[in-house]
């Protein structure tokens, strides 16, 4: 079976500006992998560019059994679930509608998105406005959209800053609920400590590689 | 799993709508601001009542074109970072993005244009008025183009710091085309005459920015990556 | 060389050929205004063609070429609107005619032009540059045929295009200075655009020098010594 994620010393340059020298990461499915590492080695820049959103300048990888930077691997986004620094949601709407619209777009039932809430423990906020939530609850509202859409490949980046620890748990069930599935999960931070208590495997990442 | 691509159309031109009803930034703002430029013309002007009636109309499409700019920018305001990677993941067709955003904004701006044409008449009283079929007609394909310019523009300009001023700079003078043609098929309706030459530009130079913005959706969405 | 030589013939050309029976002497302003006008499109033309050739190859050479091309193409059509207005006001009484579209829409690609180079400035990233300037580049290009059409759109006070299927309305020998300076200022043309290319890749070169990975510049704190911070 094609591993889920295979970089083989890829780089990512900007300009003169090198951000990745050279990472491998080597993701089976039905496993999930950490990524530790300080502050600016780059490993959100690691983390998009296995979730096909970062161009890559040397090296070769390939998502979900599509090399990057083709067509083939534009397809794959659907499978890919991220859930970044900063949660994705439309501030003036509500939690309700902000998920409503995820699942009109990836063509998941609406009647999902009530239950997607409650396992996050945000029913009762279901109709308050982004804008006018906390950061805690915009990032459980994050989690809350990776389980209605259930990707293939679960991408998440600091995903424990700002839960508390009964949302935390969340995230342990996502990463079991998508090996069970037979995708896998990849988990970036700089506290070691968390990473290895929900994943099979941590690499520490140094500036700009992780060999 | 992937909506169809008028399905993901309208549910991003229904999330711009209702970010508009939630806000009202257009009804509040805009409108009134519209409605401000138009009163405090004359005083430049002068109060010729004569010289008024005659640019009447053209400040009218002057102004619409300036603060519609404004109006489709605030759609693509909404798609910051996070969001613009959501929809990549969601498998969400850029040119798809396209169209619902233009839609949304082209229906903001022609009901900001409406309000304000109600606004020129009673503070400029121009001499012939075209019939108001036409004016829907002028004001609807004026607004389409306009908000399907401002898009493609805003998309070329996303993320940018000098975003701000850089995107009315790409956005006015490849309006100029629309800018003429609207007006001059506003005059055609009004005097009935050489109506049927201005429509068809003002439609062509609307297909033209369709194709362009259907076209260099993907492309701009990938410049950001 | 070439070019120096060749605007050397062609202005010796606009001096010597015959005045205008009308416009007089003011007509000599034309062999500048007119070569520059039709450079300022060429100019543009090439910014995209190399914008396409950029997206179809993806090679840095023609997005160099699509910047340095619009660069000499604003000169060219300032030198075309300054021109036409230092004509335009003995002959039609105003420095700048409202009613001539041809002269306004000229203007408008000076602008979208502008706004071309500023969005390049605006962004650091040499591809992300390429990327969105090759869209803009294509999408701007539109301009060019709505400018030299639109005489035959608007009935206007510019004279129609001198050089018509059917013949040239000018005497002989002003249409051989014409040509000799559209070939002068195709040849200055070459020569700018090749120098602004040899300066972009210095440029180019200077900033590739290697400071290592972006995050090697984050170190740990240093909290020994100074005020107390606890």
């Amino acid at each position: 079976m094609n591993p889920l994620v295979l970089l083989e010393q890829v780089a990512v340059r900007s300009g003169p500006v090198s951000i990745l020298t050279s990472v491998s990461i080597h993701l089976e499915p039905g496993t999930s992998l950490g990524i530790a590492g300080a502050n600016g080695v780059g490993k959100t820049t690691a983390l998009r560019v296995c979730a096909t959103l970062q161009r890559i300048s040397a090296g070769r990888g390939a998502v979900l059994g599509a090399d990057l930077g083709t067509a083939a691997s534009l397809a794959k986004r659907a499978r890919i679930g991220l859930s970044g620094h900063e949660p994705a949601a439309i501030g003036e709407l509500t939690l309700a509608e902000n998920l409503e619209l995820v699942a009109k777009l990836s063509d998941r039932p609406s009647a999902w998105v009530v239950e997607a809430l409650a396992k996050v423990g945000l029913d009762r906020a279901a109709d308050r406005r982004v804008d006018r939530c906390s950061h805690g609850m915009r990032r459980r509202l994050d989690l809350a959209r990776l389980l209605l859409t259930e990707p293939d490949l679960l991408l998440l980046d600091e995903a424990q800053a700002g839960l508390d620890p009964p949302a935390v748990a969340v995230i342990g069930k996502l990463v079991a609920d998508v090996k069970s599935r037979g995708g896998g999960a990849v988990l970036v931070s700089h506290d070691e400590a968390a990473l290895r208590a929900v994943c099979d495997r941590v690499v520490t990442m140094r500036v700009g590689e992780i060999p | 799993m992937t909506a169809s691509f008028w399905r993901q159309s309208v549910a991003i031109a229904s999330r711009d709508l209702m970010v508009e009803g939630r806000t009202r930034e257009v009804m509040l703002i805009a409108l009134p601001f519209g409605a401000v430029a138009l009163f405090l013309a004359p005083f430049a002007f002068g109060l010729e009542l004569a010289l008024l009636a005659t640019v009447g109309p053209p400040l009218y499409w002057v102004v619409g074109l300036l603060f519609g700019m404004q109006i489709t920018y605030r759609s693509t305001a909404t798609e910051s970072g996070p969001w613009s990677d959501l929809l990549a993941l969601l498998g969400v067709d850029p040119a798809a993005r396209f169209t619902g955003r233009a839609l949304a904004s082209a229906l903001l701006i022609t009901g900001f244009l409406g309000v304000l044409a109600a606004v020129m008449v009673g503070l400029y009283s121009p001499g012939a008025m075209p019939p108001i079929p036409g004016m829907i007609l002028t004001v609807v394909l004026f607004s389409a183009g306009l908000a399907m310019l401002g898009s493609i523009a805003s998309d070329i300009t996303i993320g940018l710091r000098t975003r701000t001023l850089l995107a009315p700079l790409l956005v006015a003078p490849l309006a100029a085309p629309l800018l003429i043609a609207a007006n001059s098929l506003w005059r055609s309706l009004a005097q009935e005459t050489g109506i049927l030459t201005w429509a068809l530009i003002l439609f062509c130079i609307d297909l033209v920015l369709a194709v362009s913005g259907v076209l260099s959706a993907r492309p701009l969405m990938e410049a950001t990556r | 060389m070439l070019a120096a030589a060749t605007m050397a013939g062609g202005l010796w050309l606009a001096l010597s050929s015959p005045p205008d029976a009308v416009q007089g002497d003011f007509v000599r302003i034309l062999y500048i205004h007119v070569p520059s006008a039709w450079l300022a499109f060429l100019a543009f033309g090439i910014t995209a063609a190399g914008s396409l050739a950029w997206r179809m190859t993806r090679r840095q050479r023609f997005d160099d070429l699509a910047a340095a091309s619009a660069e000499v193409g604003v000169l060219f059509t300032v030198i075309t609107l300054l021109t036409g207005s230092i004509w335009g006001r003995p002959v039609w009484g105003v420095w700048w005619s409202w009613g001539d579209a041809r002269l306004s829409t000229t203007a408008l690609m000076l602008f979208v032009y502008l706004g071309y180079l500023a969005l390049r400035r605006a962004v650091e990233d040499p591809e992300r540059r390429a990327r969105l300037a090759s869209v803009l580049g294509l999408v701007a290009v539109v301009q060019i045929p709505l400018v030299y059409f639109s005489v035959n759109l608007w009935r206007t006070l510019h004279q129609t295009q001198t050089i018509r299927p059917d013949g040239p309305q000018m005497d002989p020998e002003m249409v051989a200075a014409l040509l000799v300076n559209v070939a002068a200022f195709t040849l200055l043309y070459v020569a700018l655009v090749a120098a602004r290319l040899r300066i972009g890749r210095a440029e180019a070169a200077a900033s590739e020098v290697n400071a290592g990975p972006a995050g090697a510049a984050v170190g740990v704190p240093q909290l020994g010594g100074g005020p107390d911070v606890a």
